[in-house]
C-alpha cells in the first residue's frame, strides 16, 4: 500500500535526502560480469520508510550497502544529502557513516561481550563527546527502544527482540539522519518482530529518520510508507 | 661485535620502541574501544593464557640472565674507595698473577703524593694474593680461593669489609678469616675449623662481609704470614692512599711515567669496574636467548592473534560499519596485544623478583677463582625486561592487526 | 579423496596456522639443539684416547702455583710413567687480543713432549728445526688456519700471568689431537726470560697404559707428601672435569634455564596447536554425525597436530644439525666453541620432545570431541 505516492512528495517540494542516478554494481565471476544493479535511479524524501523486496540476488541487499556507505557502486552517482557517498575514500567514508547512517542487521551483529550500554555507547566513542553526555545519549536511545532496564545485560542475557532493540539503539545514539536496516525482523518471532517493526515506524513519522529496510516479508513490508521491488538489479516498480 | 650489527638491532629497538609509542598515543588520542578489547580477550582464555605465561617465561629467562650480569658488575662497582690507588705490575690482568717487589716497596715510600698517617708512615699496603685450589662442601670437586695477605693498614684501607663473627687473625699465626657467603660453599670454612692448603694448616677464626663487594669472594690472612707459608719473595699488588684527589693524578701519571718501575697504577674502583670478562659470555646468552626465543614467541602470539582476529570478523566488520576507521582497528588490536605481553612481561618479572638477592657464585675469569655475587634485578632491568615484552607483543600482532583492518566491512553482514 | 588427503587437506587449509605452528615448534627445537650442543661442549672436554693416558700434575695449592723444576728426576724414576715434560702455562695475549686470548701457549721440553702427545701428527722436518731453535714454536693447525700462519710468521704475546713478553716464530704445524689450537714452545725460552727462577707450571706425562694411570698418579703424589711442594697428579680427563667444576653453579644454571626456555616455547605451541583443532569443533560435530566414530575422529585429531610437530622437529632439529655440520663455528664463536657437534642423541631427543608435543596438542581437543554430544558440537559457533 502507498500511502504518498513520488509525484506527491515532489509537489509538496520535499528535498530528496538520498539522490541515486545511473547506479550500477558489476561483480565479476570468472570471466562473466554479474550486474548486481543496473542503472538504478531512486529519490528518497525525508521521513521516508523504503520497503526494498525482491527475490534473493536481485541486488536489494546491494542497494542498501552501497547508500550505507558500506559498499561502492562500479557506475553512477548516490548523494546522501550533498554527498556523493561513492566518492569519498575509506576514511571519509568511516566518518560519514557514523554520523549519518545507524545500521541494524538481521543477526544484531552486538559484541558479546560488552553490555547494552556499552554495545549502544561504541559508536559514541568515535565522536569525542565527553562520558556524562554519552551516557546521556545512550539511555536516551535504550529508553527509546523500552530497555532503559537492561543496560547491564549482556547479549545472551537478553532475548533475540531486545537484542535488535539494543541494536536499533545503537543505529540512532549517534543521531543519524539515516536508519538502514538489512532483514532486521528475519531472526525474530512474530512478536518481536512487530515491536522493532513499530520501533522503525515511529523513527520516520515522529523522530523524522529516513529508514530503509531491506526485508522478504509481506507483513513487514507494510509498515513501510513506500515499498519498492527490485529484480535482477532493477527497480520494477 | 660488529659495529652494523650493533647498529641494525638499535634501529630496530627504536622502530619497535616508536611502534608501541604510536600506539599508545593513538589510543589515548583517539577513539579505540579498549573496554571491547579487555573484554574479550577472555573468550579465548586458553590459548591467551598460554601466550601470556609463555611470554612471561620468555622475559622471566631475560631478566634472570641479565640479573647474573648485573650482579657481577655491580660486585665489581661496588669494589673499594675511590680514594684508593691500586699498583700493580704491567701487563698482570689479575691481581693475583701481578707481581711487585719490595725495591719497589722502598721507592713508592718515599713519593710525597701518598698520605701519611699519624706516626708519619706512608699510606701503603702490600697484599700478597695466593689463589688456594679448596675442596666444595659436598661432591662438587674443588675450586681455587683467593687468599690475601694483608697488614693493619691494608684492612684500614678497605673498610667495607668487616668482620661479621669470631675475631681478626693474629699477625704471626697461621690463621685465616674467611667470608661468610664463601662459607657456606666451602669444607671447613666454619669458625673453628681448620683446613690444609700446600704445607700449611689454617684455622679459620672469624668470619668476613665485603658489603656486595668483591671482597666478598676473599680470604683474609697475615701478609708476612702468607709470604713465608707459601714461599713468596715478593708481594701482588700495593694499595695506596694519596692526598688528595690531585696527588692522586699525578701519583697515577708518575708511576706510568718511570720507564723502570714497570708499574701501572689506578684507581681502585676503576680497577674493578673494568672487570667485565665474566659478565660478557652471560650477557651474549642473554642476548642470543632473547633473539631466539622472541621468534618462537611472536609465532605464537601471531598465531593466537590471528585466531582472535577470525573469531571477530563480524564484530570487527560491525566496527567498521559503526564508523571506526582502519587505524582505529589496527591500534585496538595492537594495543590489545601488546597489554597482554606486557601483563606476562610483568608476571615473568614478578617471579624473577623471587631470586633478587639470591647468592651464586662462578669462576671469576678475571681473579681465576671462586666469585660470589647475587642475583641482581634493577628498576632498569624490569623497564626492559617490560620494554621487551611490549615488542614482543607488538610484532606478533602486527600482522594479525593489519588484517583485522583489511577484512571487508561485508563480512560483518554475513550470518554465520 | 583418500583418508590421508582429507587429513592433509585439514591441516593445510589454514596453511598460515599451520605455518606458524610448524615454524614455532621449529625454532624451539633449533634452540633445544643449540643449547644441548653448547652444553655439551662447555661441560664435556673433547675425549680421546691420550687424554685419559696422560697424567697432569699441579701444586697441590693450586694450578697457578709453580713446581721446582727439579722434581722432574723423580717422576722420571716413578714406575709406569713412559714420559714426562714441563709444561707451563703462557696464557699470554696474542697481538691484537686486548682482554682474552682464546688459544693456550705452553712452554714445554721439546724432545719430551714428543712422547707425551703421541696422537699429535708433525712433519719430521719441521718437528727437528723446532727443536734446534728455542725461539720457534709449533702451532695447532686449527689457530693457525684461523689466524693465516705460514711457516716462519712472527707470534708476539703479551704476557699476563709472567712478567714477560713472547716472541716467537712458527716452525711448523701439529694437527690429529682433541684440540688442535695450542701453541707449544721452549720452556728454556721462558726460563731465560724470567731469569731461570728454576720452576716450572705444571708436569705432563703419559702412562704406559690407562689401567696404569691410577697407580702412578698416587705414586707421584707420594713421591712428594710433606716436601715443600706438594703435588696434585690427575689424569688429563680427570683435570679437565675438575676445572669445569669450578664453573660452579652457572652451569646448573644455564641447565636449568634451559629447561624452562624449551618448556616455554612448548606450552605456548601445544596451546596454539590445540586452539587450531578447537577451532573446528562444529566440523568435527559433523563428521560424527557422518557416521565417524570417536576412535576415527580422534585419529584425525592425532594424525594433525603429530604430523605438523614432526614437520616442524624435521624443519628445526634437522635445520641445527645441517646449519652446524657445515658452520665454521671456531671462526664464528671466536674460538670459544670447537666442534659443536649435533649428537644422534641430541636428534632423538628433539624428536622425542615433537612426538610428546604431537600427543599433548591432540589430548584437549580430542577429550572435547569424544565428549561433546552432536547437537552441541553443531551449536558451537567459535
Amino acid at each position: 500500500m502507498r500511502r504518498i505516492s513520488t509525484a506527491s512528495l515532489m509537489s509538496l517540494h520535499i528535498v530528496p535526502i538520498v539522490f541515486i542516478r545511473d547506479l550500477s554494481k558489476l561483480y565479476r565471476q570468472g570471466d562473466i560480469n554479474i550486474a548486481a544493479l543496473h542503472d538504478v535511479s531512486l529519490d528518497i524524501a525525508s521521513g521516508e520508510f523504503i520497503v526494498l523486496m525482491g527475490p534473493s540476488g536481485s541486488g536489494k541487499s546491494t542497494l542498501l550497502h552501497i547508500i550505507a556507505g558500506i559498499d561502492r557502486p562500479t557506475h553512477g552517482s548516490c548523494r546522501v544529502q550533498d554527498t556523493d557517498v561513492a566518492r569519498l575514500n575509506e576514511s571519509q567514508l568511516a566518518d560519514w557513516r557514523n554520523r549519518n547512517v545507524g545500521f541494524v542487521f538481521q543477526s544484531f551483529n552486538l559484541i558479546p561481550v560488552l553490555t547494552a550500554f556499552e554495545n549502544v555507547e561504541l559508536p559514541l566513542l568515535l565522536t569525542g563527546l565527553n562520558a556524562s553526555r554519552r551516557r546521556q545519549q545512550v539511555t536516551t536511545a535504550l529508553n527509546l527502544v523500552g530497555l532503559g532496564d537492561r543496560q547491564d545485560h549482556l547479549p545472551r542475557q537478553l532475548s533475540g527482540g531486545q537484542e535488535q532493540r539494543v541494536a536499533i539503539a545503537r543505529a540512532l545514539v549517534t543521531d543519524p539522519p539515516l536508519i538502514v536496516a538489512d532483514e532486521p525482523t528475519g531472526n525474530l518471532d512474530a512478536k518481536s518482530a512487530t515491536d522493532v517493526l513499530e520501533i522503525l515506524r515511529n523513527l520516520s513519522q515522529q523522530a523524522g529518520k529516513t529508514v530503509i529496510m531491506v526485508t522478504h516479508d509481506p507483513k513487514a513490508a507494510a509498515y513501510g510508507t513506500r515499498q519498492l521491488h527490485l529484480e535482477k538489479g532493477e527497480i520494477v516498480v | 661485535m660488529p659495529a652494523v650489527f650493533t647498529l641494525l638491532i638499535d634501529s630496530f629497538l627504536a622502530i619497535t620502541a616508536l611502534g608501541i609509542a604510536a600506539v599508545f598515543l593513538t589510543a589515548f588520542l583517539s577513539a579505540v574501544p579498549v573496554k571491547y578489547n579487555l573484554k574479550s580477550v577472555y573468550i579465548r582464555w586458553r590459548s591467551t593464557l598460554a601466550t601470556v605465561v609463555g611470554i612471561g617465561l620468555v622475559v622471566l629467562v631475560f631478566v634472570l640472565l641479565q640479573s647474573l650480569a648485573v650482579g657481577i658488575e655491580k660486585s665489581n662497582a661496588s669494589t673499594g674507595d675511590p680514594r684508593n690507588i691500586l699498583i700493580a705490575r704491567k701487563g698482570a690482568t689479575a691481581e693475583s698473577s701481578s707481581l711487585v717487589t719490595r725495591a719497589q716497596l722502598r721507592t713508592l715510600q718515599y713519593f710525597e703524593e701518598i698520605e701519611r698517617n699519624a706516626e708519619g708512615d706512608p699510606v701503603i699496603s702490600a697484599d700478597v694474593l695466593v689463589l688456594a685450589s679448596l675442596p666444595r662442601i659436598g661432591p662438587s670437586g674443588e675450586a681455587n680461593v683467593l687468599l690475601r695477605g694483608v697488614t693493619a693498614r691494608g684492612m684500614e684501607l678497605r673498610p667495607q669489609v668487616q668482620l661479621v663473627a669470631g675475631r681478626w687473625f693474629s699477625p704471626g699465626r697461621r690463621e685465616i678469616v674467611v667470608s661468610r657467603k664463601l662459607a657456606g660453599r666451602f669444607a671447613n670454612f666454619k669458625v673453628g675449623d681448620s683446613f690444609k692448603t700446600g704445607p700449611a694448616l689454617l684455622t679459620v677464626v672469624g668470619w668476613l662481609d665485603g658489603a656486595g663487594s668483591a671482597y666478598d669472594s676473599e680470604c683474609w690472612m697475615d701478609a708476612d704470614e702468607s709470604r713465608s707459608l707459601f714461599e713468596r719473595e715478593m708481594y701482588s699488588t700495593f694499595l695506596v692512599r694519596p692526598k688528595n684527589p690531585e696527588a692522586a693524578t699525578n701519583l697515577i701519571r708518575r708511576i706510568e711515567n718511570d720507564k723502570r718501575l714497570q708499574l701501572r697504577a689506578e684507581s681502585e674502583t676503576g680497577y674493578y669496574r673494568k672487570q667485565t670478562l665474566t659478565a660478557a659470555p652471560i650477557k651474549w646468552l642473554a642476548g642470543f636467548l632473547a633473539l631466539t626465543m622472541s621468534i618462537g614467541a611472536v609465532f605464537a602470539a601471531m598465531n593466537t592473534m590471528y585466531a582472535a582476529v577470525g573469531a571477530r570478523t563480524r564484530e570487527i566488520g560491525t566496527l567498521r560499519v559503526l564508523g571506526f576507521h582502519r587505524r582505529n582497528v589496527i591500534v585496538t588490536f595492537l594495543l590489545e596485544g601488546i597489554l597482554l605481553a606486557m601483563l606476562g612481561g610483568a608476571l615473568g618479572c614478578l617471579i624473577s623478583l623471587k631470586w633478587n638477592g639470591y647468592t651464586t657464585a662462578t669462576l671469576s675469569i678475571e681473579s681465576f677463582s671462586e666469585t660470589v655475587f647475587a642475583f641482581t634485578i634493577t628498576p632498569v632491568l624490569v623497564g626492559q625486561g617490560m620494554f621487551f615484552a611490549a615488542a614482543l607483543g607488538f610484532w606478533g600482532t602486527l600482522l594479525p592487526a593489519v588484517r583485522a583492518a583489511r577484512l571487508p566491512i561485508i563480512s560483518a553482514l554475513k550470518s554465520l | 579423496m583418500t583418508l590421508g588427503g582429507f587429513i592433509l587437506k585439514n591441516a593445510l587449509r589454514n596453511k598460515r596456522r599451520a605455518l606458524l605452528s610448524v615454524l614455532s615448534v621449529a625454532v624451539s627445537l633449533f634452540l633445544f639443539i643449540t643449547l644441548q650442543v653448547a652444553l655439551r661442549e662447555l661441560t664435556q672436554p673433547p675425549e680421546d684416547l691420550g687424554s685419559s693416558l696422560r697424567i697432569i700434575v699441579r701444586n697441590r695449592v693450586s694450578l697457578v702455583s709453580p713446581l721446582p723444576a727439579r722434581q722432574l728426576q723423580v717422576i722420571e724414576k716413578i714406575p709406569g710413567i713412559v714420559a714426562v715434560t714441563p709444561f707451563t702455562f703462557f696464557g699470554g695475549l696474542y697481538k691484537g687480543d686486548e682482554r682474552f686470548t682464546s688459544f693456550a701457549q705452553f712452554a714445554v721440553d721439546p724432545v719430551r713432549v714428543k712422547d707425551v702427545i703421541i696422537d699429535a701428527k708433525v712433519d719430521d722436518t719441521e718437528y727437528a728445526s723446532w727443536v734446534a731453535d728455542r725461539t720457534l714454536c709449533i702451532v695447532g693447525l686449527d689457530t693457525a688456519r684461523r689466524y693465516n700462519l705460514k711457516r716462519g710468521d712472527r707470534m708476539q704475546f703479551t704476557g699476563t700471568f709472567f712478567p714477560c713478553d713472547l716472541d716467537l716464530r712458527v716452525a711448523g704445524f701439529y694437527h690429529g689431537t682433541a684440540d688442535d689450537r695450542t701453541v707449544f714452545f721452549h720452556q728454556r725460552y721462558l726460563d731465560e726470560a724470567l731469569g731461570n727462577p728454576g720452576t716450572v707450571g705444571c708436569w705432563w706425562a703419559r702412562a704406559a697404559s690407562p689401567e696404569d694411570a691410577a697407580l702412578v698418579t698416587a705414586r707421584i703424589d707420594q713421591a712428594f707428601a710433606n716436601s715443600s711442594a706438594e703435588v696434585r697428579a690427575e689424569t688429563e680427563r680427570a683435570f679437565q672435569l675438575g676445572f669445569i667444576s669450578m664453573w660452579a653453579n652457572i652451569k646448573v644454571l644455564i641447565g636449568s634455564i634451559c629447561t624452562v626456555v624449551v618448556f616455554t616455547l612448548l606450552l605456548v605451541t601445544v596451546s596454539t596447536m590445540s586452539m587450531a583443532i578447537r577451532e573446528r569443533f562444529r566440523e568435527l560435530a559433523v563428521l560424527k554425525a557422518l557416521g565417524f566414530r570417536r576412535r576415527e575422529l580422534l585419529g584425525f585429531i592425532l594424525a594433525e597436530s603429530f604430523g605438523l610437530s614432526m614437520l616442524g622437529a624435521v624443519l628445526g632439529a634437522g635445520g641445527a644439525w645441517l646449519l652446524y655440520r657445515n658452520l665454521d663455528i671456531q671462526k664464528l664463536a671466536n674460538g670459544v666453541f670447537l666442534a659443536f657437534e649435533v649428537t644422534p642423541r641430541m636428534m632423538g631427543m628433539a624428536f622425542a620432545i615433537a612426538a610428546l608435543l604431537g600427543i599433548f596438542s591432540a589430548i584437549g581437543p580430542a577429550f572435547s570431541v569424544a565428549r561433546t554430544s552432536v547437537v552441541e558440537g553443531l551449536r558451537t559457533l567459535d
